[in-house]
């Protein structure tokens, strides 16, 4: 036992422990003490993550045997042990994870206030079990631990998309994420079947080790894909991302904690863990990088045309899960990586800026009925302009660095991954400003006898936290073009061990020099500001009344491409038709009928055997002798080889 | 060693208990504390040496590690039984030491039938194990079903009997020697294989099929099952029937030689296809969970005799955690049956609403003996139909029909829980007949924690099989 | 080689035959003989039903004491344990005092199993 394993524990132990409190003395406990709790767990945990931060940049990991606190499953020679593994992406993730956690769960204490007793304990013990179940999953040592990781926070989504568990359409939102996720999951489960099979361990340094000495085959690419469908499934991507609109049923922190900054980078997370493996399979590489970009592209285009304020970020953050995919599958692991912490802090303030302008305007969500708040609520003002100017990417703040990191990236891999993605950015700082516009700028539109007003403290608190780190967090990945140095960026050199491996099985890409570098970006934030103008010009006179029904284009944009509609035409009502088919036909004629026949000859064997039961004892004697004499004939005269 | 002579003496002291102990009580305390010191007796055999060293006695018994452990396993159960089912057994009759004094004559009995290695020591195991049981079986003696039962225990017992002698007769008229480790060394270099000796082989395994209530020779097992007192039917569906399996596996592992193995199974495996047909689908049509029961143990016999089928390591293993977890479930249940008014389903209805502690421990029970995951009874039969698989795996259609008869035990295994848990309580009648104390439920919650445990952890128990 | 091996085929087997149809013709020929050579004088008890000595009255499926037949049964049990005592009075001196303590257990055995059946009653011919 190492010094750092006496620590590892204790990061996901304290947020249990809240659960456990939280969740069985939910009718006894006080709101406030509730919240101490649930906000404490994770201040405490941040703080053992510091710790452990602290000692990784030192060079000390937990990696291997020393990791090992006891045998979860074990039979003949196959072992999964109950493991933990530290290293510096494990310890970056541990950070974001627990810093991000703790700012939304002290602004949950002021948002969900008006909740009664019980339900405010029960929404932070699923909170805090959430965390518990993200740490499980980034800090497991092989794959076995991160799917229970896995399976947990789907399940604390699942929960907390329908917290309010009363009003239908949220528990179906909940049921559709957990069904969506669920095809995702099995992708993951074939995958690990695979690994067990083909390596024989679920231990991340051992099947690397392995699958480095073998080199590429075929195996290795389904497994990959296997992966990728999972991570497609919690991380929101083409096809299987409509659940994640959906889930801003649940409150707002949540779909900031949740639905923004941690679980749906797991697989983001899981694809960086798995570097070596995707550096084997170049095809899958491709796939993912596609699979980002259009979905990158896909779901900005949504988020021009929503007008939930709530749905505007969720595209949004499908749309920016896209791009680090797009990073990953162009072998910027590092990239992918900057961009989940950046999009961890700008993503959870504009969500929690949100939040805060729904709670001033008494649950609306619909940005029409905004306008002109700056006036009313300053500091969520503030806040979310630089989450705004941070997503967008402009310069100095965190997106310009990490999405312009990813960007290069494609460049060098192919330019038209870059053309493709930049319009994607464009369309991004596009609904960003109109979203910041409709709200924040203009004449307000709202109910003039109910006037908005700031949010209460803890929530401001949290706001002005994550809008400095959303604005400086950048500084740790400033690009070699602009130090001069190939050291200069700080988060690649600490990443630097976990990804050595996958990037040197990668074929390089020439990376483009440095006056084609400031090329494009100069291009690229050009042509940002200029976008951002743009919107900023033609919504800040928007009025209510002038709003036509979109029509053409901006309809089918309006309605999300229809993809709802054609996943339900294509796949939803023929599987419906199909199993009318099988509930009406096969079912009742069919199956019934056998199992019925089943039950029925059953019945009737167990009426006609009851009657050997005669209760004489002559008879049963009889049938013994009968028996026997069976016996011997078989014993005696069946040819036998 | 340790069990024959500890628990014989037990007996006796049992039998003098009752001349001059007034008290059923104390009774019964004075028989839980000679089990313990019986259960301890064997545990240390199992450790380390025998309290009796007898050289001269090795040609008749000759104690094996595996006997060994079955006999703290069966020890154990007894324990449990004494505890859970005391106060029962002395509501039976007037003759409450001569009960206790019984059980620990079979238990000697069952002493002999783990260790025995001639054929001789197996007709007295066999005898000394079945002569008390016709007693316990008749002992309410103003019920005429009771009486009835033992009778027909008796009358077909000794047909049974009859049978094995014949057997024993005729292997010894065809190798000359009583001895096993003799017969079994001789069968192998004979050729062509001696008829009588296959004829007496035969006679062994239709005896031995009608003691551990295998079809088509278990029409015994319904009516005397019935008709004892339920407390002594708890004992003679568990303890009685896993050292009659321990015995049929003991007999036939050494000398079933002459039969080729194939040709064994072909007629084990006859045996194994009726008895679960006959117990499951019987059991099905049962209003009385006694009756049930019964019928249930004929088909768990089915899957012990897979052990018989297959003669491997697997088997052996499988028997020791289907023994204990088998012997505890049905004993648990068995001691909660004893005590109630109406041992029809009905009986059960909203149980759980006004016994939780006891409903679940129940609960725990019937999933142990449906086969359900994390109970030892999964894995007991899992082990039971593996082994069969590792020995030959041809006979695909076999185990099949095994899962399915689990799949069918299922249904009339949680028609209790659906009583207990899902159905209202009709009738004003209280559940059980006598109040129950407060430490019986945490006793059967103890004995449920049991079987999870060897399921979770089966490893506890086998170790000791490869010391 | 053991009795049966050499006694296998079946024309081994006719001594035994012989001495099945010496011992039928025997038992034959001596009832057959006293039923010819013996007095005929039928009376009323002679015609009755043999029952262990008790009279036969009326319905023979009546209850009647037991105690008859358990102390038949306790004598038998105690008869055979007797004759233990044959082979070991013909080995007293080989068998040395081992064998003496070993029958000594024996016989104490023996005791309290005659002691048990004294106080548990079965020997009170009078209720």
């Amino acid at each position: 036992m190492s010094n750092l394993s006496q620590l590892a524990w204790l990061v996901p132990i304290f947020p249990l422990i809240g659960f456990l409190i939280n969740g069985l003395g939910r009718n006894y406990l006080s709101k406030t003490l509730v919240g101490i709790i649930g906000s404490g767990a994770l201040l405490l945990s941040f703080i053992t993550s510091v710790l452990i931060f602290n000692k990784v940049s030192a060079g000390e990991l937990l990696i291997g045997e020393a990791g090992v606190y006891f045998d979860f499953i074990k039979f003949g020679s196959f072992n999964i042990p109950f493991a933990f593994q530290i290293d510096q992406l494990t310890s970056i993730f541990l950070l974001v994870i627990t810093g991000v956690g703790f700012l939304i769960h002290v602004y949950s204490t002021s948002y969900m206030h008006e909740e009664t007793k019980a339900h405010f304990a029960r929404y932070f013990a699923y909170l805090n079990l959430f965390v518990f179940s993200m740490l499980l999953l980034v800090m497991g040592a092989n794959y076995v631990i991160m799917f229970i990781g896995w399976e947990g926070v789907g399940l604390c989504s699942y929960l907390l998309i329908g917290y309010w568990f009363k009003n239908n359409d949220y528990t179906n939102a909940a049921k559709k994420a957990f069904v969506m996720n669920r095809i995702g999951d099995l992708g993951f489960l074939i995958a690990i079947f695979y690994l067990i099979q083909h390596f024989g361990t679920t231990t991340y340094i051992d099947i690397f080790s392995q699958a480095k000495t073998e080199g590429s085959s075929s195996l290795i690419t389904i497994i990959t894909l296997c992966l990728f469908v999972g991570a497609m499934g919690k991380s929101a991507q083409l096809p299987l991302y409509t659940w994640l609109p959906d889930a801003m049923a649940g409150p707002t922190p949540v779909s900031a904690l949740i639905h923004a900054a941690t679980m749906v980078t797991a697989g983001i997370y899981m694809i960086a863990r798995s570097n070596v493996l995707y550096a084997l399979a170049p095809s899958t590489m491709s796939l993912v990088a596609i699979v980002g970009l259009l979905t990158a592209v896909f779901a900005a285009s949504i988020a021009l045309k929503q007008n939930d304020i709530k749905k505007v970020l969720a595209y949004s953050t499908v749309s920016q899960l896209g791009y680090m995919f797009l990073g990953l599958g162009v072998g910027a692991f590092t990239g992918a990586v900057f961009h989940v912490m950046t999009h961890a802090f700008f993503k959870a303030l504009l969500f929690l800026g949100a939040g805060s302008v729904i709670h001033a305007m008494h649950h609306q969500q619909d940005m029409r009925h905004y306008g002109g708040l700056k006036k009313y609520m300053p500091v969520t003002n503030i806040t979310m302009l630089i989450g705004c100017l941070a997503i967008a990417g402009i310069p100095p703040f965190s997106g310009f660095f990490s999405k312009d990191e990813i960007l290069i990236a494609a460049y060098a891999a192919n330019p038209i991954y870059y053309v493709i993605g930049l319009f994607g950015a464009l369309m991004t700082a596009f609904y960003m400003f109109r979203m910041y516009t409709m709200t924040f700028l203009g004449g307000f539109r709202g109910d003039h006898h109910h006037l908005p007003h700031e949010s209460p403290k803890p929530m401001t608190f949290a706001l002005v936290v994550l809008a400095i780190l959303a604005a400086v967090a950048g500084f740790i990945g400033l690009p070699e073009l602009f130090t001069h140095n190939p050291e200069g960026h700080k988060l690649a050199n600490y990443l630097a061990p976990v990804f050595k491996d996958g990037e040197a099985l990668l074929a390089k890409h020439a990376h483009p020099d440095h006056t084609t570098e400031w090329i494009l970006l100069a291009v690229s934030v050009g042509l940002i500001v200029a976008v951002i103008l743009w919107a900023v010009k033609t919504y800040k006179v928007y009025k209510l009344e002038n709003d036509a029904e979109p029509q053409g284009f901006s309809k089918i944009l309006a309605n999300k491409w229809y993809v709802d509609e054609i996943y339900d035409a294509v796949i939803i009502k023929p599987i419906l038709a199909i199993g009318d088919f099988f509930g009406k036909v096969i079912e009742t004629k069919g199956i019934d009928k056998a199992v019925n026949g089943v039950g029925k000859a059953i019945n009737f064997g167990s009426r006609k055997f009851r009657y050997l039961q005669s209760g004489n004892v002559g008879n049963y004697i009889l049938i013994m002798i009968v028996a026997i004499i069976i016996l011997v004939r078989i014993l005696f005269y069946l040819p036998m080889s | 060693m340790n069990l024959i002579i500890i628990s014989a003496l037990s007996g006796v002291v049992m039998m003098f208990s009752g001349l001059f102990v007034k008290n059923n009580r104390t009774i019964s305390y004075i028989a839980t504390a000679l089990i313990i010191f019986l259960s301890l007796a064997t545990m240390c055999e199992l450790g380390a040496k025998s309290w009796f060293n007898i050289p001269q006695a090795e040609a008749m018994l000759r104690t094996s590690v595996y006997g060994k452990l079955i006999g703290v396993i069966l020890t154990i159960a007894t324990t449990f039984y004494f505890v859970l089912s005391g106060k029962d057994i002395e509501r039976v009759g007037k003759h409450v030491a001569d009960y206790y004094a019984l059980m620990f004559f079979v238990l000697a009995g069952a002493g002999i039938l783990l260790s025995f290695q001639n054929l001789l020591m197996l007709f007295l195991g066999v005898e000394i194990l079945t002569i008390p049981l016709f007693i316990l079986t008749g002992a309410q003696k103003q019920n005429l079903k009771s009486n009835e039962a033992s009778l027909k225990y008796f009358l077909m017992g000794a047909f049974s009997t009859g049978i094995m002698l014949m057997g024993i007769v005729l292997i010894y008229g065809a190798m000359g020697s009583f001895d096993l480790s003799v017969i079994g060394k001789k069968a192998q270099f004979a050729t062509p294989i001696h008829g009588a000796n296959l004829m007496g082989l035969l006679l062994l395994l239709a005896s031995m099929a009608f003691k551990v209530s295998a079809a088509p020779f278990h029409f015994w097992t319904p009516d005397v099952y019935d008709g004892a007192p339920t407390v002594f039917t708890s004992f003679m569906a568990t303890i009685v029937k896993v050292a009659a399996v321990v015995a049929f596996i003991r007999l036939f592992e050494g000398s079933m030689e002459p039969f080729h193995t194939s040709k064994w199974q072909i007629l084990v495996s006859i045996l194994i296809a009726c008895t679960l047909l006959v117990g499951n689908i019987t059991a099905v049509f049962q209003q009385s969970v006694k009756r049930m029961l019964a019928y249930s143990s004929i088909s768990q016999a089915g899957y012990m005799l897979f052990a018989v089928f297959a003669f491997n390591a697997f088997g052996k293993e499988g028997i020791t955690i289907y023994g204990l977890s088998y012997s505890l479930a049905t004993i648990g249940i068995f001691s909660v049956l004893s005590k109630m008014q109406d041992i029809t389903f009905d009986g059960f209805n909203g149980l759980a609403r006004q016994y939780p502690g006891i409903a679940f421990a129940l609960t725990v029970f019937v999933l142990s003996l449906a086969g359900i995951p994390l109970t030892g009874g999964f894995l007991g039969k899992f082990y039971m139909i593996s082994a069969g698989a590792a020995s030959n795996s041809s006979y695909t259609w076999l185990f099949i029909l095994a899962i399915l008869c689990a799949a069918v035990s299922v249904y009339y295994y949680f028609r209790i829980i659906q009583a207990m848990y899902f159905k209202e309580r009709v009738s004003d009648t209280p559940v059980f007949e006598v109040p129950v104390s407060k430490a019986f439920p945490i006793l059967l919650i103890v004995v449920a924690a049991l079987i999870i445990l060897i399921g979770i952890n089966p490893q506890i128990l086998l170790q000791y099989l490869y010391f | 080689m053991y009795l049966l091996d050499a006694l296998s085929t079946p024309a081994q087997y006719l001594p035994i035959a012989i001495q099945f149809a010496f011992g039928v013709l025997f038992v034959a020929g001596m009832i057959a003989i006293s039923h010819f050579l013996g007095p005929k004088r039928n009376t009323s008890d002679k015609l009755d039903t043999f029952e262990s000595g008790i009279e036969q009255i009326g319905n023979a499926r009546q209850p009647m004491a037991i105690k008859y037949f358990l102390v038949a049964i306790l004598f038998v049990l105690f008869d055979v344990e007797v004759i233990f005592f044959y082979p070991y009075a013909l080995n007293f001196k080989s068998l040395g005092w081992e064998g003496f303590a070993a029958v000594c257990m024996f016989v104490t055995f023996f005791f309290a199993g005659f002691f048990y059946i004294y106080k548990k009653g079965a020997l009170k011919w009078e209720d």
